[in-house]
């Protein structure tokens, strides 16, 4: 039997910002296939604990092994996609062509001096018109509503081919129609394409039904594999300690 | 005119020179606009202003001076703005009116060498010798060696350093390199532009370039060209009019801008 490791494990996970304990103890592993949303309150560590997985900060204490590596042995990165929060919000000036944004998808694994292959050309074009964005190639990515430029920063990391996806809260200045899109297109790339995603929400009503795992991050981190149980009104009140309303949308 | 302008070996040199720098200042000079960074040129010319006064001071060579002071304040400005978090435009500011402080200290201790100052201040294409070409083709090349190595990797930090690094691009140590290139080319620079004119030609092409809205190559390719052809124009001008080398260049680039900005209102 092939031995298939955790693309994400954490153990004993701390991290303190300026003396202020941020995250404590976080414990928990994602498989391969999984959908896990990330919810929580804002300021309650969702983000640090995505920064932490991607090594953009360091943690205080505890270990993180990634595709079953020690996160400071691990090189793969390009296993890893990642659309951070707000990130359709560019510069409205920057020189950068819709190709140009998404070929950095593949720039890492191009190494120095290295110029762009057929297999690179076919990656970048592949995931330009899986998110619908292969019209828009030549456009200044300052020139995007803020829907396209969201799809754009995903067909960035989807370029990579990473067999996860993170993404943190995507959907700041974004309209409803293209945050809609935006879910069906999540659900597709794991379902179909059986990518893993880890998915930061606030909106988890809206995925509700696609999800395996729940992390709830409050500085100490509850993890739930029973979604249908957290997302219970009344359940997600308790954790938020402040009315909560979930609300389920059908695809 | 051209012709026999072009007769004298000063003009030769001057010329072989203002290329080499026009081409590196304005690549580099891409990248710190897009990081909004431009200061740092400005910071540096003035830090080299240090290193000429006390080659001058000591007897020693004022541009092997301007690169080490060049090169050890980038990297104590990257160190307290990537390590400990300083804002960019604080560290930049005690940089400069720092350096401009101690350069003038520096200068008023020797008094006697202020004509020969006033060639580094604002260029001369009188002044730059042989060796200087040598220095400046032997550091020049390893510049843009480094620069094309990792150009498509310095864009994508430029764009959004968090997603590099979280992509696995070693983004510190890249850091670390632009801003040791970038001193290196202030500090080539001086003969030619001066230290008090080189930010000009680092920033002007690449904000004249942005402005006709095209993507990050053909720009990079435009700020070139503009920082070529103001480097052509500004060092005819100075050897017909007798101008200082760098002020002439500049007024190019600036009536370039100018041009960039009423064609593209945008």
């Amino acid at each position: 039997m092939k031995f298939s490791p955790s693309l994400f494990e954490v153990n004993g996970l701390n991290f303190e910002r300026q003396g202020n304990l941020v995250l404590k103890g976080a414990t928990f592993r994602i498989l391969p296939g999984e959908y896990c949303a990330i919810i929580g309150p804002n300021g309650g560590g969702k983000t640090t604990l995505v920064r932490l997985l991607l090594g953009l900060e360091k943690a205080t204490s505890g270990e993180i092994k990634l595709f079953g590596v020690p996160q400071k042995r691990f090189r793969d990165w390009n296993r890893i996609g990642y659309v951070p929060q707000r990130s359709a919000l560019v510069d409205s000036t920057f020189p950068a062509t819709v190709r140009e944004v998404v070929a950095m998808g593949r720039y890492a694994r191009r190494g120095i001096l290295g110029f762009e292959s057929a297999e690179d050309k076919e990656s970048i074009l592949e995931a330009m018109e899986l998110m619908g964005v292969a019209d828009l190639s030549d456009r200044l990515i300052g020139n995007l509503s803020g829907g396209q430029r969201q799809r754009v920063m995903i067909a960035r990391a989807l370029a990579s081919k990473p067999d996860v996806l993170i993404v943190d809260e995507p959907n700041t200045g974004v309209d409803v129609e293209s945050q809609h899109r935006f879910y069906e297109l999540l659900r597709i790339l794991n379902r179909t394409k059986k990518m893993s995603i880890l998915f930061i929400t606030h909106d988890i009503g809206v995925i509700a039904e696609d999800i395996t795992r729940v992390l709830f991050v409050n500085q100490t981190l509850l993890v739930s594999q029973n979604p249908a149980e957290m997302t219970r009104c009344d359940e997600m009140s308790r954790l938020y300690g402040t009315p909560a309303h979930v609300v389920s949308h059908n695809h | 005119m051209i012709y026999e302008m072009l007769d004298y070996p000063f003009m030769q040199r001057a010329f072989i020179a203002g290329l080499m720098i026009a081409i590196l200042a304005s690549l580099s000079g891409s990248f710190i606009v897009l990081r909004r960074y431009s200061l740092l040129s400005e910071t540096l010319a003035h830090v080299s202003l240090v290193g000429v006064s006390v080659g001058l001071l000591l007897g020693m060579s004022p541009l092997w001076m301007a690169v080490l002071a060049s090169l050890a304040a980038s990297w104590m400005i990257e160190y307290l703005r990537s390590v400990h978090g300083m804002y960019s435009d604080s560290v930049l500011a005690i940089f400069l009116s720092g350096s401009l402080a101690l350069a003038i200290v520096i200068v008023s201790m020797a008094g006697s060498f202020n004509a020969s100052l006033f060639s580094y201040l604002f260029g001369s294409i009188l002044s730059v010798s042989t060796e200087d070409l040598w220095v400046m083709g032997i550091f020049g090349s390893l510049a843009m060696v480094l620069l094309l190595a990792f150009f498509k990797e310095l864009y994508f930090i430029a764009f959004d350093e968090d997603v590099a690094r979280a992509g696995g691009i070693r983004v510190t140590l890249l850091n670390f390199m632009l801003v040791s290139v970038i001193a290196v080319i202030i500090a080539l620079s001086i003969r030619v532009v001066g230290t008090l004119l080189i930010g000009a030609l680092m920033v002007i092409p690449p904000v004249a370039a942005i402005r006709f809205g095209m993507g990050f190559y053909p720009t990079t390719l435009l700020s070139i060209a503009i920082a070529l052809i103001s480097v052509v124009i500004g060092l005819s001008a100075s050897y017909l009019f007798s101008l200082p080398s760098g002020a002439a260049i500049v007024l190019c680039l600036l009536i370039i801008f100018i041009i960039a900005l009423l064609v593209n209102r945008r």
